[in-house]
């Protein structure tokens, strides 16, 4: 089965820097997951937010980039929050006690609002 | 959750509903996770049940091509789906040496993780755990093999 590779796009909001994520987040997806990260944070925002809604496949190298990710937002004093999540990856965030370290919102918008409230 | 058991005879199983191959490349435990739900299609799996079931079967995967056969692509992970008693079972063999890897009783640590005073890496094997009803471990010199064991709803097994 060939891998579908992980695409990453960013777009800044006032504050906030979204990735919209599409695809799988697997050892393949090392490389995307860094240069979108890094573009996020150039603009120096307070908070990233990792959009999963075109996300059908995370494996637990995925859940090892995450993680590295949240910690490279915590070492930069800057919050990582994730939405649009399916309810199984909702689940294994909570298993993994992600969700304890980050925001987990069912949608952009309410992930915007609390942000931006914040 | 429960202690790793020893993994059960042929006997104990009814019948197989797939019992096919990978190789071990990365990317591959998709085709296994795959494969595995469309076998188990007329169990009556399906929703939360379906996706921890898949989760499950490539994580094993994954550790089989990785930790057991070195992502060698000449040397296959080899999966078993068997459905019997109320009880679904899929075993995932690879071609590792002792010894079999135990898995650790405590969860990842992910505060320590996010500190770096460990990996970011080590989920597999808790996920697992966590995405089934049991996980039995068996191994010799030769092969390792996962067994997830998985209940059906209403005791028995359907089709």
């Amino acid at each position: 089965m060939p891998a579908k590779y992980l695409e990453a796009e960013v777009r800044q909001e006032p504050g906030v820097a979204v990735i919209e994520l599409r695809g799988e987040i697997d050892g393949f997806a090392e490389e995307a997951l860094a240069a979108a990260y890094e573009e996020a944070e150039a603009e120096s925002p307070e908070t990233v937010l990792l959009d999963f809604e075109g996300v059908d496949y995370i494996n637990s190298t995925g859940i090892a980039l995450i993680v590295g990710l949240l910690a490279r937002a915590r070492a930069a004093k800057r919050r990582l929050v994730a939405c649009n999540l399916s309810d199984h990856y909702v689940e294994i965030f909570n298993i993994t006690r992600l969700s304890d370290f980050m925001g987990v919102y069912p949608n952009r918008e309410s992930a915007m609002e609390e942000v931006s409230a914040s | 959750m429960t202690d790793p058991k020893p993994a059960r005879t042929d006997a104990d199983l009814g019948r197989t509903l797939a019992d096919f191959s990978v190789t071990s490349e990365p990317g591959n435990e998709r085709m296994a996770m795959e494969t595995v739900a469309e076998a188990v299609k007329d169990l009556g799996i399906s929703g939360e049940n379906l996706e921890r079931l898949k989760t499950a079967v490539a994580e094993a995967t994954m550790n089989a091509m990785e930790h057991g056969n070195g992502y060698r692509p000449e040397v296959p992970v080899t999966v078993e789906v068997l459905a019997s008693g109320g009880e679904l079972t899929v075993r995932i063999t690879d071609r590792g040496g002792s010894p079999v890897p135990v898995p650790d009783q405590e969860a990842p640590d992910l505060a320590a993780k996010l500190e770096g005073l460990q990996t970011p890496r080590g989920w597999g094997l808790f996920l697992i755990q966590n995405m089934v009803d049991e996980m039995n471990i068996t191994g010799d010199s030769e092969h390792h093999t996962v067994e997830l064991v998985m209940r059906l709803e209403g005791g028995e097994d359907a089709g």
